[in-house]
């Protein structure tokens, strides 16, 4: 039945993400409900959890947070966008990739136009969105049954389409970025989800500046809170997403249609780069520094995403800063008056002398989850490498395997390091610019204290790659990294012991803004992910490659 | 002169799918070896152990009297390779992908290099994925000859050039063993294998079914005969004739196409006994060889096809 058709084949393909993303998103949507009922056991507990979250509305909108469905949308915030990871992945590859195997020139050989093609493919992402969609509702109906909160079946259904519509349009976008370029369209797909989710954030955090915020998709996704009934769903926003992925799918398909198979489609002339001249057909690139080993040719295929992703981190720590900034002043305001907020926030933060520092201490958290989203997007092209042959002729020059591994190793420790120093340059010179008084040591080890753990999550793919394909270990990989942020994020507020939330890895992240590094914590971190690389090390130099 | 390549009972499986089963041959120091197979015979799976990038089951495997898989890196110094798939960063130019492979190796002669790609008409500026198959090819080849080996290694190395580059890689074969250096050339294209090679390993369902020269598989050859008649002949009257195999009738009787092995002369002498109009011998061809080896279920398909070819 699966192999009956393009759209029921690719649905095949997708059946392990729609369960993985669905489930997942869905628990993790269930979670924050647990707590609820002990963040407003009192009415002053209930005042000050309200006061607290409109500090924080730069993450989400603080709508009816003192209830179940209102405090559990607050609480997943932006964080509900990691699904949209799998939209950035699938739309990428959907058509591209088909291309790029060579397996699309054989499959517009079947009796089928070009368009009915794209759109069964496309077809079967909504469908596992949609079924994504499904579950998260469903799982969210089930927890607000659980603890008792104020929405039904049909407003967590509609949650579930929310997020299924904001997808799909990440999906549009990708399937048109794809479009014009041969590879990266997920990577450029994933810049403009952040950047669409800070413009969102804008008209949060500046006064009127709710214009600029409209611009972003994610504003639209926002507009509807149907887990708050009080608040409800907008419909008009719904359609505004629908028609915006619709839209974008249609233009996707209609330049797919008519560019050339393994090419890209035109840009209009003013975006086309200048073509380069081209040197003599005989001359060879003798000198190029990043030809000269298995290490530098690793940093070389990792700088364009190493800049991004930095400027992404960077940016995020500057951005944290200022929103210190801008808020600080209500913010010490309102620690003034609630004993019981300073304990929440230093739950999250840590304490210290400063509420600046404990504030952007709690915000600091999000810097290891995305310097270990980098890495483990880069441990995949190791894995992958191997799967598609690409190492066999390194490996048939005279490169023993262990320096290969170590190499590659190397240039992914370079680019996590680069991209904790950039995030530290952005923070100091956000902090001197705005005048947020930060401890510049504490900095130096918040920034660079991620980088043992994005080693770490790098050494577990190495390991992991022993044995697993490429797409088996970056779901290893992102399940692990689920599983840390779930169990410190939400661990808490389950009332999980300290035994349990040293599960994870972020445990030993600490609170370096404030307290700096505990060498013990790093120290342990290193160890376990030098044991890890050995152990992928010894497996890679024994294996059989890419069998 | 020694054996470069010494391979004695290798064995390999796959879980519980089929490699290769005892496997055994050596290649002579300046020999260019033909190693022969249809696909999925073993072929690969045996140059892959050869370059450890696999580890066998059993049995032992030497370059040079270097065991291949803790020499390796000792070994590969010494053996250039052209992989059956070419797999690289389709990033690259393929200028970059040989200064890169030049850089890994060390030792490439420049003045040589640059007669390579003169001679294979690579244009070095185009990305790796923008190459026809062909070029592909050529670049791997390159890499392969560029730093001058004493063992080339290839992996049905003319699979996707064109007739004039497959010539001028049959040149480059023949200066390398010249030289005096080694070539082990897999291939199911055995009129490659017949220009280019002094001996010849038969590899089927992962086992070794005859090694030898040229000249000695020429031996077991059959040839083929087809003689037009005027008038309707009897096949019965050449089935039985020494030497003689699957006789068969064309045109109501009017011609007979039958399979021959040794002397012809008691066919002639047959045929002569009727209206022959003509007469024509195929002269067999190593391709005749490899299938006959080959000859299972789909063996009389398989020849069919290779005579409309």
């Amino acid at each position: 039945m699966w192999l009956r058709n393009i759209y029921l084949k690719s649905l095949r393909d997708y059946r392990i993400g729609i369960l993985g993303w669905g489930i997942g998103m869905g628990l993790v949507v269930m979670s924050p409900m647990a707590s609820v009922a002990s963040l407003v056991s009192t009415p002053q507990a209930r005042a000050e959890l309200v006061g607290l979250a409109q500090q924080f509305a730069w993450n989400a909108a603080a709508i009816a947070v003192d209830t179940i469905g209102g405090y559990a949308m607050f609480k997943i915030g932006v964080f509900v966008f990691l699904i949209a990871v799998w939209p950035l992945l699938a739309a990428g590859r959907a058509l591209r990739g088909e291309e790029e195997r060579g397996s699309m020139d054989v499959l517009l050989s079947a009796p089928r136009s070009r368009a009915r093609v794209a759109i069964e493919k496309i077809a079967a992402i909504w469908t596992a969105l949609f079924a994504m969609g499904l579950l998260i509702g469903l799982l969210t109906y089930a927890g607000g049954q659980a603890f008792q909160g104020e929405f039904g079946l049909g407003d967590a259904l509609l949650y579930g389409l929310d997020i299924a519509l904001v997808c799909a349009v990440f999906a549009g976008i990708t399937l048109v970025l794809s479009q014009f370029m041969i590879e990266g369209a997920a990577g450029w797909g994933g810049g403009l989800l952040v950047i669409f989710i800070v413009l969102d954030m804008v008209h949060r955090v500046f006064p009127d500046a709710e214009n600029i915020s409209r611009l972003s998709p994610i504003y639209y996704f926002n507009l509807s809170k149907p887990l708050v009934p009080s608040y409800g769903t907008n419909v008009g926003a719904l359609l505004v997403l629908f028609v915006l992925a619709a839209g974008l799918c249609a233009w996707s398909v209609w330049l797919f249609a008519r560019r050339d198979i393994g090419a890209t489609a035109q840009l209009p002339r003013v975006l086309r780069l200048p073509s380069r001249a081209a040197g003599r057909g005989d001359a060879l690139p003798v000198g190029d520094w990043s030809l000269r080993s298995v290490y530098l040719r690793a940093i070389a295929n990792l700088v364009t995403p190493t800049l991004w992703w930095s400027l992404l981190v960077a940016g995020l720590a500057a951005w944290l800063v200022v929103t210190v900034q801008q808020i600080g002043k209500q913010l010490e305001e309102l620690i003034a008056q609630s004993p019981v907020m300073v304990q929440f926030l230093q739950t999250v933060g840590g304490t210290g002398a400063s509420m600046n520092a404990t504030f952007l201490s709690a915000m600091f958290q999000t810097l290891p989850i995305l310097l270990m989203a980098f890495v483990v997007t880069q441990v995949n092209g190791w894995a992958a490498d191997e799967e598609n042959g690409r190492l066999d002729m390194i490996l048939a020059s005279p490169q023993s395997r262990r320096a290969v591994v170590l190499g590659r190793f190397a240039a992914l420790s370079t680019a996590a390091i680069f991209i904790g120093l950039a995030a530290l340059g952005a923070t100091v010179l956000a902090s001197r610019v705005t005048g947020v008084a930060l401890d510049d040591a504490n900095v130096a080890a918040a920034s660079l204290g991620a980088i043992p753990l994005g080693l770490l999550i790098g050494a577990v793919g190495y390991l992991g790659a022993g044995w697993l394909r490429s797409a088996a270990d970056t779901g290893l990989l992102s399940f692990l990294l689920l599983a840390w942020f779930f169990i410190t994020f939400f661990g808490r507020d389950l009332g999980w012991p300290d035994s349990a939330l040293r599960l994870s890895a972020f445990y030993y992240y600490g609170n370096p803004l404030l307290k700096g590094l505990e060498t013990a914590n790093v120290v342990g971190l290193l160890a376990v992910a030098a044991v890890a690389l050995t152990v992928g090390v010894l497996r890679f130099t024994r294996k059989d490659i890419a069998v | 002169m020694g054996a470069m390549i010494e391979v004695q009972g290798l064995t390999k499986s796959y879980g519980k799918n089929r490699g290769i089963i005892d496997v055994s041959f050596a290649v002579q120091e300046g020999e260019v070896f033909g190693f022969l197979g249809p696909n999925g015979a073993g072929k690969t799976t045996t140059i892959r152990i050869l370059m450890a990038l696999l580890r066998a089951d059993g049995g032992t495997a030497r370059i040079a009297g270097l065991d291949c898989w803790d020499s390796s890196i000792d070994i590969k110094k010494i053996v250039g390779y052209v992989p059956g798939e070419p797999a690289l960063d389709p990033n690259l130019t393929g200028g970059q992908i040989l200064e890169y492979f030049a850089n890994l190796r060390g030792g490439v002669d420049r003045a040589y290099q640059a007669q390579l790609i003169k001679r294979l008409d690579l244009d070095t500026r185009k990305k790796f994925r923008q190459y026809s198959s062909g070029n592909k090819r050529k670049v791997v080849l390159i890499q392969a000859f560029q730093h001058r080996p004493k063992l080339l290694i290839l992996d049905e190395p003319t699979n996707g050039l064109d007739p004039i580059n497959q010539q001028e890689f049959d040149a480059l074969v023949r200066e390398v063993r010249a030289d005096g250096n080694t070539v082990l050339l897999s291939s199911h294209v055995l009129s490659e294998v017949e220009k280019t090679c002094t001996r010849v390993g038969i590899i089927r369902e992962g086992r070794i079914v005859r090694i030898g020269g040229l000249a000695e598989l020429k031996d077991i050859k059959r040839y083929e005969i087809t003689i037009a008649f005027a008038d309707a002949v009897p096949a019965n009257a050449f089935a039985t004739l020494p030497g003689v195999s699957d006789v068969e009738t064309l045109n109501n009787g009017h011609a007979v196409r039958l399979a021959m092995q040794g002397a012809a002369d008691a066919v002639v002498k047959q045929a002569a006994r009727y209206n022959v109009l003509s007469l024509t011998s195929y002269e067999p061809s190593l391709e005749d060889v490899f299938l006959r080896y080959y000859e299972g279920d789909a063996g009389k398909a398989s020849k069919e096809a290779s005579h409309v070819a």
